[in-house]
């Protein structure tokens, strides 16, 4: 028995923390990756891997299911954590970290839940439910039929938006009602594929809990192996009081003084945060977190002489790397003429190219904003443009980016798909509360 | 001379194994503090081994209708053939096996990691999982060709099969420096077998851990130690395929191979995060075009030497 309390003590000592972003929390989302990499706590990438469960920001209705089933996913033993403002977020997981590590704390909480096998704070009506195309029948089955115990119960609940948007429910295809299975799931149905053979299609959702991924965006997928055969973007929820990247523009657009200089220290962030996820998607780690390290930097006011030259030396090092420009070329080609329809604007738009393109045009564009983080002049029109292009009164800039996606994604293998979506990284937040979704074919 | 050690000796070698790839890990460790800007302390070269305790009190998940079966099975295989893999190596001038057949034994334990590896994606029920265990199998195509050219290179060399008598032909010349292109492809395809570094596709972040994406506690920690028992048992094989095994002057001969094995070790984790993640159809298209031909090539230099002489 004290073995047990030591193991969790010494498990305790490095958690994962799976953070869950909610519209509107890019702030405290930033304050949360920084914490994590001071403390070098990994991050995890799925809820079997997390022993924390993260909220950052303020929990928004449509998110009730996705927390609800990532948290049944996690194996005990596990904590929730929650984060509202930028500032809670290391209090949230040293108290996090000590539930973690608390023998009688996990019990309790393992205790209701063998009951009857539901967690107590699941809202049953699952109000995530409607949120879930393609979840089918199987997903109820998954309510139903794991009681015994709590571990039973993650692996049953094993579907909907857990496991970065993994859908067992979701596998069976709506023509195919009745062919029963193991665990209530249906087979998969078929479709011609590219070379019209007849292939079994799977419906994943990818999203909205996935590593370096946008905030509330889920991307509805059509798999035949694992080349996308239909994509469909959804944005989950509004966002709650505009985006943080184009903070400055908005304030300054309100009337109050914002030099062009915090302008560009914030531009220069967004991009070091869309490279670090697009690097991290790449499999390139290192390079990830030298982007991650720097946006921190830039956030927190770090002088502009110490990290200009750092910062371009990173840009230069990415923006030349052989490998990673094979690994992305002809990937996602987003021509000019196809992205002003969609509406794209900024360095997507000005681009016009392949992923490679993109993310050279973040790294372009990163290196002129680092020139200008100490510049105190009043933000002007000829001043930095906001990171995903300027805003006008129709359409956010992320918006056509949403649009642009569904058409790339067609025929492209998954890996390709992730880097694609990882190439125009839009954000959410941008979007006022009309504008929810946007579907294409 | 390498002798064959007693039949204990056979549990030494899991031990001895584990040792070097707890060392590759904190090394490791310490590369990913320095990219992230944190403080080079010895908490942070030991933080990943604070995951066996994590993961052993942790609790062991399953999934909606999975093939527990060949989930577990699978993710047994992988630390398994990373074992079997280590008994054909010698360690200074003992070997736990001297096997006649020992590279063919080597290249078939590192064959199990196919099997293995699908079987846990499959296990899993999950498509992540599942596109991860398939994407072995199409880096399996691409990277196992050009390994066992650059084995049968080293073995051609040796005009042996077994592992004792090939690090002992290279007592005048390394293999390495007169067979460069197959110790290159060797290095590259040890990061490919055990699915580290440039080579973690089917583990890939953008997979969210791929076959990894539904595993906890034990059967977690199995696969990924299973990933640095691959890698240290590829390095460790390094040494008497290319680098002369034990021999050298001054040091004793298991001084010699820790020392080499290290070395390797260290090159191939200091490497492994100065690249992205290569995808297997790019990397197929390497593999079949240029590294198959520059492999064959390079087996084809031992055998004429070896007719001339």
């Amino acid at each position: 028995m004290d073995l047990t309390r030591a193991m969790l003590r010494a498990g305790a000592a490095r958690p994962h923390v799976l953070t869950v972003t909610m519209p509107g929390g890019t702030a405290v989302r930033l304050a949360a990756e920084e914490q994590l990499r001071r403390r070098g706590w990994p991050a995890a990438m799925t809820p079997a891997d997390a022993d924390v469960l993260l909220v950052a920001g303020d929990p928004a209705e449509p998110f009730a299911g996705v927390l609800a089933e990532t948290w049944r996913a996690m194996p005990a033993p596990r904590a929730r954590a929650h984060a509202a403002r930028p500032g809670e977020v290391a209090a949230a997981l040293e108290a996090a970290r000590a539930r973690l590590g608390d023998r009688s704390a996990q019990q309790a909480l393992a205790a209701p839940a063998a009951g009857d096998g539901r967690d107590p704070h699941h809202d049953r009506d699952g109000a995530a439910d409607g949120h879930e195309p393609g979840t089918g029948d199987g997903g109820h089955h998954g309510h139903e039929m794991g009681g015994e115990s709590p571990g039973k119960m993650g692996g049953a609940a094993h579907r909907g938006h857990d496991m970065g948007g993994m859908n067992m429910g979701g596998m069976g295809g709506q023509d195919m009602g009745g062919m029963g299975m193991p665990g209530g799931l249906r087979m998969a149905g078929r479709g011609a594929d590219r070379d019209g053979l007849r292939l079994d299609q799977l419906h994943v959702p990818l999203g909205p809990v996935l590593p370096d991924w946008p905030a509330g965006l889920v991307v509805h997928l059509t798999l035949q192996g694992d080349v996308v055969q239909r994509a469909e973007a959804q944005a989950l929820g509004p966002g709650a009081g505009g985006s943080f990247w184009s903070e400055p523009w908005l304030r300054a657009a309100a009337g109050e003084p914002v030099t062009a200089g915090e302008a560009a220290r914030r531009r220069a962030a967004s991009h070091l945060d869309s490279l670090g996820r697009f690097l991290a998607v790449a499999g390139w780690d290192d390079a990830a977190a030298v982007a991650r390290r720097f946006r921190d930097g830039a956030l927190a006011g770090a002088p502009g002489s110490r990290l200009r030259p750092a910062v371009h030396r990173f840009a230069r090092r990415v923006a030349r790397s052989r490998t990673l420009a094979w690994l992305t070329c002809g990937l996602g080609v987003l021509m000019p003429d196809d992205a002003a329809a969609a509406g794209v604007r900024g360095p997507a738009l000005r681009a016009a190219g392949d992923v490679t393109a993109r993310y050279r045009a973040w790294c372009a564009e990163l290196a002129d904003a680092a020139a200008a983080l100490d510049d105190g002049s009043p933000l002007g029109v000829a001043g930095p443009e906001p990171p995903r292009g300027p805003e006008d009164d129709t359409r956010a800039p992320s918006a056509g980016l949403l649009a642009a996606l569904p058409g790339l994604l067609d025929g492209a293998e998954l890996a390709a798909a992730r880097l694609i979506i990882a190439s125009l990284d839009p954000d959410l937040d941008e979007f006022p509360a009309r504008a929810q979704a946007s579907h294409d074919h | 001379m390498i002798t064959s050690a007693p039949l204990w000796s056979v549990l030494v070698v899991p031990a001895v194994l584990a040792a070097f790839a707890a060392a590759a890990v904190a090394a490791d460790a310490l590369l990913a503090a320095r990219a992230a800007g944190r403080p080079l302390r010895a908490a942070a070269a030991a933080g990943p081994l604070a995951e066996v305790p994590r993961l052993l009190a942790g609790q062991r998940r399953t999934t909606l209708a999975p093939d527990a079966l060949l989930w577990r099975l699978g993710v047994l295989t992988v630390p398994a053939a990373g074992v079997l893999a280590a008994l054909v190596i010698p360690f200074g001038d003992v070997t736990a096996s001297r096997m006649s057949v020992g590279v063919v034994w080597f290249n078939a334990m590192e064959v199990l990691t196919w099997a293995g590896l699908w079987m846990a994606g499959w296990g899993a029920n999950s498509a992540l999982s599942l596109v991860g265990g398939y994407r072995f199998v199409a880096q399996g195509l691409a990277y196992e060709l050009p390994l066992m050219f650059a084995l049968i290179a080293a073995a051609a060399g040796a005009q042996s099969l077994n592992v004792a008598d090939i690090a002992g032909a290279q007592s005048h010349l390394w293999f390495a420096v007169w067979m460069p292109a197959a110790f290159i492809v060797y290095l590259v395809s040890v990061w490919a077998f055990s699915f580290l570094g440039p080579f973690a596709y089917p583990a890939g972040r953008d997979l969210a851990g791929g076959v990894l994406a539904e595993l906890s506690g034990v059967d977690r920690l199995a696969l990924e130690a299973g990933r640095w028992l691959l890698l240290t048992a590829g390095a460790g094989m390094a040494v008497p395929l290319f680098l002369g095994g034990g021999t050298g002057p001054a040091l004793p001969a298991w001084a010699w191979s820790a020392v080499k094995t290290l070395a390797v070790l260290a090159l191939l984790v200091w490497a492994r995060r100065r690249l992205p993640v290569l995808r297997a159809d790019r990397y197929a298209e390497l593999a079949w075009v240029v590294l198959i031909p520059l492999t064959v090539g390079q087996a084809l230099v031992p055998a004429l030497v070896d007719l001339t002489r």
